[in-house]
């Protein structure tokens, strides 16, 4: 199967028919990648409102990055795709892929192909005609687009399926002709919208790696939306984190996970504290906020800006959160007596959903420590954690 | 098959012996008695309804006539006049002749109508609310349609009328009205629906998704429609004009409104052989047009596989 990736790969990198429309560049690996400048997309709502789907969105993505738009539904994250495929007119902005401007292009004149949620598969076409149809849409010879679409099928290990039609196949074995579809027609872009929503979970762990493999190995630029955190992760170099119709961070699976920028992003991600408050004391190297909850909060570092008074919300994450039961002092900085609420077994980690005053509380902490956790909802503990694990939040 | 002594074994599948299998064929049979139940009451009507009509039809054309209708004695006579009918003959390959046509037009005209309806209009409510107003000539009986078309195209009617005073002709049109092309407009618009109905319901079970991947991996408009499209509407087109090709060869009443004296139908000779009283004589005539439309359906069957695509 690698043999057979590389073979496609080595023709993706050689093959003398590039599709019409791909512009005067020869290898889609060296041009200057995808921008998108103040991409603007509004709607005509049902009473004829005025909606602004997206809204004047910057962004610039490289050759053979895998970037996910990550959002809650409605965010404008598929809005964006759409409009890099040409699904969608922008009412305002730019898409350039390689200097050249995309806007206007109907998407069959775009070096751009989607996989579509579900699956979107010519349900009368065999699996083969369905992968042979991009190629044959570009004039490619009956041969050659038979050579390229049984090796895009060996890729996704699918050869054996090529005369079946794809009612005859498995969700996950659909997925992959979706891929090998547009694989085959050798994209500068590949966009994906959603393409593990339809799939059960364990089928969609499996194929997010796949989707990962793929891309590293065919090193071509993956753009995937999801509304799964876990699955932004888990895929990404970059996430794009929409909310709103505007980007709310952008930043690798790590950042996005563990320093949020904003409240919007924090809360998003899941699995994080928040805590409004102003500023009651600075010093040298910390500040100390004053949390609407009676929680005091000390942030490492000088937070230039940050002045006693101003109002300031930060995030601390569940993982960074401490849990000890010998030591129920109350009050005092960054740390707090509470009651445990639920206690949620996860298999590898064990999730303590906290309660203090009114206020909830999330903390992570190792499976190791179940046992001593289990059946103790109502048991009193010391939630408490350090201020480097303080994140400040935009407002 | 049951009662042998043969050991009972799951492996020995198709030879119920014990209990178990005893029970698990008692409800074998039991489904299958569901299933004719509800079979019946469909079969009863089309037996009592079409089949037995039919071959009541098919044997008054081997019996003899009489002056109040027919006598069970056998004879080939009623064949062998309208055999022997240049008449007939040239009528049939009239109606034929027109049927096409209709089926053509039909298809022409009908196809961007549900193209419309089931691609282009997005909402479903939207869908629904075009599809009726589609629907809107049913609303009246079609012989009330069809004698409309006088005022409309008559010598004096409003088409010539209209035409009269914007200059495009001198003098009325003859042919619209009373001719055989009045006879195909007045099939046309009164079976197009027919042709519509199916089209629009192909078209609607059309993923959209797919249509967008088709542009996606390349297509532009018109391979879109080549490649995705018509392959899977292909059934609606076979049903449509399965439909209209029927209505068509048997219709007499459009072409006795608006084909005056000039235009005849099979439909019509039958018609005018029952009147009368020349039943056997009819029932000949209907046979062979039966079996004509008969071969017809069997001919656009073959354009598609149905029982695949459905």
């Amino acid at each position: 199967m690698t043999a057979a990736r590389d073979s496609v790969q080595n023709q993706t990198e050689g093959s003398p028919d590039t599709p019409p429309g791909e512009g005067t560049q020869p290898e889609a690996s060296k041009g200057s990648g995808l921008e998108l400048r103040g991409l603007t997309k509004v709607f005509r709502g049902r009473h004829g409102e005025q909606v602004v789907a997206v809204d004047d969105i910057d962004l610039k993505i490289e050759h053979g990055e895998y970037v996910v738009l990550l959002g809650p539904s409605g965010c404008g994250k598929t809005t964006t795709l759409r409009m890099i495929g040409g699904h969608e007119e922008p009412t305002s902005g730019e898409i350039v892929l390689d200097d050249e401007n995309l806007a206007g292009l109907p998407p069959n004149k775009r070096p751009t192909t989607t996989v579509f949620q579900h699956f979107a598969l010519f349900p009368h076409k065999t699996v083969l005609a369905n992968v042979e149809f991009g190629p044959k849409m570009h004039g490619v010879s009956k041969e050659q687009r038979h050579e390229r679409a049984v090796e895009a099928l060996d890729v996704v290990g699918l050869r054996e399926f090529a005369d079946r039609k794809p009612a005859a196949l498995s969700g996950g074995q659909q997925q992959r002709v979706a891929l090998a579809r547009v694989l085959v027609t050798e994209p500068k872009a590949l966009l994906l919208d959603e393409p593990l929503g339809d799939l059960d979970r364990l089928l969609r762990l499996k194929m997010r790696v796949e989707l990962r493999n793929l891309q590293r190995e065919t090193g071509l630029m993956f753009i995937h939306v999801t509304h799964d955190q876990e699955e932004s992760l888990s895929v990404a170099d970059r996430i794009v984190v929409m909310w709103e119709g505007r980007i709310a961070q952008i930043g690798d699976p790590l950042t996005i996970s563990t320093k949020p920028d904003t409240e919007v992003v924090a809360a998003f991600m899941g699995d994080n504290n928040i805590f409004r408050g102003t500023v009651a004391r600075r010093d040298s190297d910390y500040v100390e906020i004053e949390g609407d909850d009676k929680i005091t909060i000390r942030l490492a570092g000088e937070q230039p800006g940050l002045d006693v008074g101003a109002p300031a919300s930060v995030s601390v994450g569940a993982g960074a959160m401490k849990v000890a039961f010998d030591d129920t002092s109350s009050g005092g900085v960054n740390g707090l007596e509470c009651g445990i609420s639920t206690v949620e077994y996860l298999g590898d980690l064990v999730k303590l959903h906290l309660e203090s005053d009114g206020k909830q509380l999330l903390a992570k902490v190792g499976a190791e420590r179940y046992p001593e956790l289990v059946r103790r909802e109502g048991a009193r503990v010391r939630a408490s954690w350090s201020s480097e694990d303080v994140r400040l939040l935009r407002t | 098959m049951s009662g042998s002594s043969a050991p009972e074994s799951a492996a020995t599948a198709g030879v119920p012996l014990g209990l178990g299998s005893r029970i698990g064929g008692f409800l074998r049979r039991r489904r299958g008695l569901v299933t004719a139940a509800w079979a019946a009451p469909g079969t009863l009507w089309l037996l009592f309804f079409l089949v037995a009509p039919v071959i009541f039809i098919v044997l008054v054309g081997f019996w003899e006539r009489t002056i109040t209708g027919f006598d069970e004695s056998w004879t080939l006579d009623n064949f062998r006049s309208v055999f022997g009918s240049d008449v007939y003959w040239d009528t049939l390959r009239q109606s034929f002749q027109n049927a096409l046509i209709v089926v053509a037009a039909s298809l022409v005209l009908g196809f961007p109508v549900a193209y419309f309806l089931a691609i282009e209009v997005e909402s479903l409510r939207n869908q629904i609310a075009f599809f009726i107003i589609a629907l809107a000539p049913f609303w009246t009986s079609f012989l009330i349609r069809a004698v409309a078309w006088v005022p409309m195209m008559g010598r004096e009617g409003a088409l010539n009328r209209g035409l009269m005073d914007l200059g495009v002709i001198d003098k009325p049109l003859d042919f619209l009205l009373f001719s055989n092309f009045a006879v195909i407009v007045g099939m046309l618009q009164l079976y197009i629906l027919f042709m519509v109905a199916p089209l629009f319901f192909m078209l609607a079970q059309i993923d959209k998704a797919s249509l967008e991947a088709a542009r996606d991996l390349g297509a532009n408009w018109f391979k879109t429609f080549r490649e995705v499209i018509l392959p899977q509407v292909a059934p609606g087109i076979v049903i449509g004009s399965i439909f209209v090709f029927v209505l068509s060869m048997g219709d007499f009443g459009t072409t006795r409104v608006l084909g005056g004296a000039t235009v005849s139908s099979v439909g019509l000779i039958v018609q005018n052989e029952v009147t009368s009283v020349q039943f056997p004589q009819a029932a000949a005539s209907a046979t062979i047009l039966v079996l004509f439309m008969m071969v017809g359906v069997f001919v656009l069957l073959r354009f598609s596989n149905l029982r695949e695509e459905l």
